[in-house]
């Protein structure tokens, strides 16, 4: 996903993304990235946490709104 | 800027290494696999999230299963084609093609990995100008750099720019 939103970005679309797998995207490089300590297969929060799942995605999107890049915005979430 | 930086150097190691390995034994050996990486970051403009539409983007493979073919998910290479699928589309609609995640909390809750009922509900709270009407979906088990650059990445920033969407939301699975 890194190296599409960096595409992307160069393409002119503003780009976030978030995900459990830090250590292999934040390499990448891509423009604005939350990152969680979630398992893969639940990229955006627990099965039934509503909750947590809109807290990680507003925080995600909220990146949006800063010029890129930005630094890795690492998430308390599990 | 690019996109991949030292891509030529990257080829050439993916198909003497993981590739040719895998060719020759069939196996996997992902210490021969070299992860991408970048020296410098790319430059953006932010935007205003409450006028301006967002696409979703996800890697989990899904797909509608009545109208659209599956990805190859047991493909040893990948699949490097995309889907596109309306954002109301009922979740019992929506399979889920990738071999490389375990699928129990897609299965319990969607919204794990497509967020379109959030996105709805951010849309009609005015926190988002809108959602992009169409989602970009693909299945992320990708091992060739070259043939994502080539063929998925392109036919994924069209796709993008034709829904007039002006900031991205991607979700790996």
């Amino acid at each position: 996903m890194g190296l599409i939103a960096r595409a992307l970005e160069l393409a002119g679309i503003a780009t976030t993304l978030t995900g459990w797998n830090a250590d292999r995207t934040v390499p990448l490089k891509p423009p604005r990235a939350t990152y969680t300590k979630l398992a893969r297969g639940a990229t955006l929060g627990q099965p039934g946490d509503l909750v947590q799942q809109r807290r990680i995605l507003q925080a995600t999107l909220a990146l949006l709104e800063q010029d890129a890049p930005l630094a890795p915005v690492y998430l308390p979430e599990e | 800027m690019e996109i991949l930086e030292q891509h030529v150097a990257w080829a050439n190691n993916f198909r003497s290494g993981w590739l040719a390995h895998h060719q020759q034994t069939g196996e996997f050996d992902w210490k021969r696999y070299q992860r991408p990486r970048n020296n410098e970051p790319v430059s953006g403009f932010g935007i205003p999230l409450a006028t301006s539409r967002i696409v979703l983007i996800s890697s989990a493979g899904g797909y509608v299963a009545r109208t659209q073919q599956p990805f190859a998910a047991a493909h040893p290479y990948g699949d490097y084609s995309i889907r596109t699928f309306p954002l109301y589309t009922p979740f019992d609609q929506i399979a889920y093609a990738h071999e490389h995640y375990d699928h129990t909390a897609v299965n319990r809750d969607p919204q794990v990995l497509l967020p379109l009922r959030h996105l709805n509900d951010l849309e009609a709270e005015q926190w988002l100008g809108d959602v992009a009407p169409q989602v970009i979906s693909f299945m992320g088990y990708q091992p060739d750099v070259s043939r994502l650059l080539d063929e998925t990445i392109p036919a994924i920033v069209n796709e993008a720019k034709a829904t007039g969407a002006r900031g991205a939301l991607l979700v790996p699975a």
